[in-house]
C-alpha cells in the first residue's frame, strides 16, 4: 500500500531565512529544500532574499547566485547550463524541470526549489537515483543481435525508420519525468517508469535491432509496464517537449497486437 | 555508501502541482470505486421489489427527500464523468490523443460534458424529455 504521508525523519521543518544585503529594490524570496546529511536534523526550507535586478534570466542562475554570494554550503547538481546534460533536473513551483533552462519570470509570486519527489535525498536539491539507474540497466539499452564479430560494416538504417526514433533518441535521463509518476512514487522499485519505458521503446523501435521480441517479453509485466495509468504527469514535466505517455502507450499497442 | 534509512524521503503529493491530466485520472478512479457501490445498491433496490409494496413505497420515499435526489444526480454524474473519461482512455488505448494539447482539451471537455450528460440522464430518468 502508497504511503501517502512523509515518513517521520522526512517531515519538513520551517528553516533560516537569509535577509537581503543589497539593498535591492527588486527583492525575491526563494524558498529551497535543505538537508544536511551531517547533523543529523530533519530537512528544512530555507528563504532567501535574492536581488533580481543582478540575477539571469534562469532558476539555474538564482541557484548559482545564492550558492556565490550568500550560502555557499547549498547543494544541487548542475553541469551544461543549457538543457542537454539533464543534470540540475528539480521540482520548481510544484513542477519537475530542468532549472537550466526554466524562466524564473514565468512563475508568479515566492519560487519554491524542492528536489526530484519521492527519492531519497542526499544533500539538499539531490536525489538519489541509483533505482532508476538501475532499471535503465535493465532493459539493456545498447543495439543487439545480428551482428558477428568478422562483420566491420555499418548497419545500415533507412531515413524513414530513421524518422522513428525521432520524439524518443532526444531523451537527457534526466529523471523529471519518471519522479513526476505517482505510479513510479509509490511502485518504484518495480514499475520501470516512463524515463526507462520511453527508452526501452527507442530500442524496440530501432530498425537495426534484432531482439524486439526478446525486448518486447522482458517487459510485459504486470508490474513493470501496466502500472502506467495514463496519468500524463510525465508528458506535462518532460523538459524536451517529448511524450513519454505515448510511448508506454506504443509498447502496450504493440504487445495487445503482436 | 549512504546510510539509506536516515536520508529522508524528498517531498511527493505534498509539493506537485495537480494537472488536469492527474486530477481526471484521480477523479475517474474514485469515481469508479463509488460507480462499484451505487451498482451494487441499485441491484439491492431492484431485490426489495421482492419484499412486496410497502418496501418499494418506503424507498420510493426515501429516494425522493431531498437527501435521495442529491444521491441520484450525485450518481447520475459519476456515471457520466466515468463514461465519458472512458472513451478518451479507449482512445489512448488505440494511441490517438496523447497530444498535450489534445489531452488538456479532451480533459476540459470530458469535465463539462460530464454535467451536460447528468443533466440529460436525470431528465431522461424523470420522464421529461
Amino acid at each position: 500500500m502508497a504511503q501517502f504521508n512523509l515518513p517521520q525523519n522526512s517531515k519538513i521543518e520551517v528553516g533560516k531565512f537569509f535577509k537581503d544585503k543589497t539593498n535591492s529594490a527588486n527583492l525575491r524570496k526563494i524558498n529551497i529544500y535543505r538537508w544536511d546529511p551531517s547533523n543529523g536534523k530533519n530537512p528544512r526550507v530555507d528563504t532567501f532574499e535574492v536581488d533580481m535586478d543582478n540575477c539571469g534570466p534562469k532558476v539555474l542562475d538564482i541557484l548559482i547566485k545564492i550558492k556565490n554570494e550568500i550560502d555557499p554550503s547549498l547543494t544541487f547538481r548542475r553541469s551544461c547550463a543549457h538543457g542537454v546534460c539533464g543534470s540540475c533536473a528539480m521540482n520548481i513551483d510544484g513542477v519537475n524541470n530542468l532549472a537550466c533552462i526554466k524562466s524564473h519570470t514565468d512563475i508568479n509570486g515566492d519560487l519554491n526549489i524542492y528536489p526530484l519527489p519521492h527519492l531519497k535525498v542526499i544533500k539538499d536539491l539531490i536525489g538519489d537515483l541509483s533505482t532508476l539507474y538501475k532499471q535503465y540497466e535493465s532493459i539493456q539499452p545498447w543495439l543487439k543481435g545480428g551482428q558477428t564479430e568478422k562483420e566491420v560494416e555499418e548497419i545500415k538504417q533507412s531515413q524513414k525508420d530513421r524518422e522513428k526514433l525521432d520524439g524518443y533518441y532526444e531523451c537527457i535521463l534526466c529523471a523529471c519525468c519518471s519522479t513526476s509518476c505517482p505510479s513510479y512514487w509509490w511502485n518504484g522499485d518495480k514499475y520501470l517508469g516512463p524515463a526507462v519505458l520511453l527508452q526501452a521503446y527507442r530500442w524496440i523501435n530501432d530498425s537495426r535491432d534484432n531482439d524486439k521480441k526478446e525486448r518486447l517479453k522482458k517487459v510485459a509485466d504486470e508490474l513493470k509496464l501496466y502500472r502506467c495509468h495514463t496519468i500524463m504527469n510525465c508528458t506535462n514535466s518532460c523538459p524536451k517537449g517529448l511524450n513519454p505517455a505515448k510511448a508506454i502507450s506504443s509498447i502496450k499497442k504493440m504487445l495487445a497486437t503482436s | 555508501m549512504i546510510e539509506k534509512d536516515q536520508n529522508p524521503l524528498s517531498p511527493h503529493l505534498q509539493i506537485y502541482k495537480w494537472q488536469i491530466s492527474s486530477l481526471l485520472s484521480i477523479t475517474h478512479r474514485i469515481v469508479g470505486v463509488i460507480n462499484i457501490l451505487a451498482i451494487t445498491l441499485i441491484c439491492f433496490w431492484i431485490i426489495s421489489l421482492l419484499f412486496g409494496e410497502n418496501t418499494y413505497e418506503t424507498v420510493k420515499v426515501l429516494l425522493n427527500s431531498f437527501l435521495g435526489k442529491f444521491l441520484i444526480i450525485f450518481l447520475c454524474w459519476t456515471f457520466s464523468f466515468h463514461i465519458l473519461n472512458e472513451i478518451r482512455h479507449l482512445a489512448w488505448d488505440l494511441g490517438y490523443g496523447f497530444d498535450l494539447k489534445i489531452a488538456k482539451i479532451t480533459g476540459i471537455l470530458v469535465f463539462i460534458f460530464s454535467f451536460i450528460l447528468t443533466v440529460i440522464f436525470y431528465l431522461i430518468g424523470r420522464n421529461l424529455i
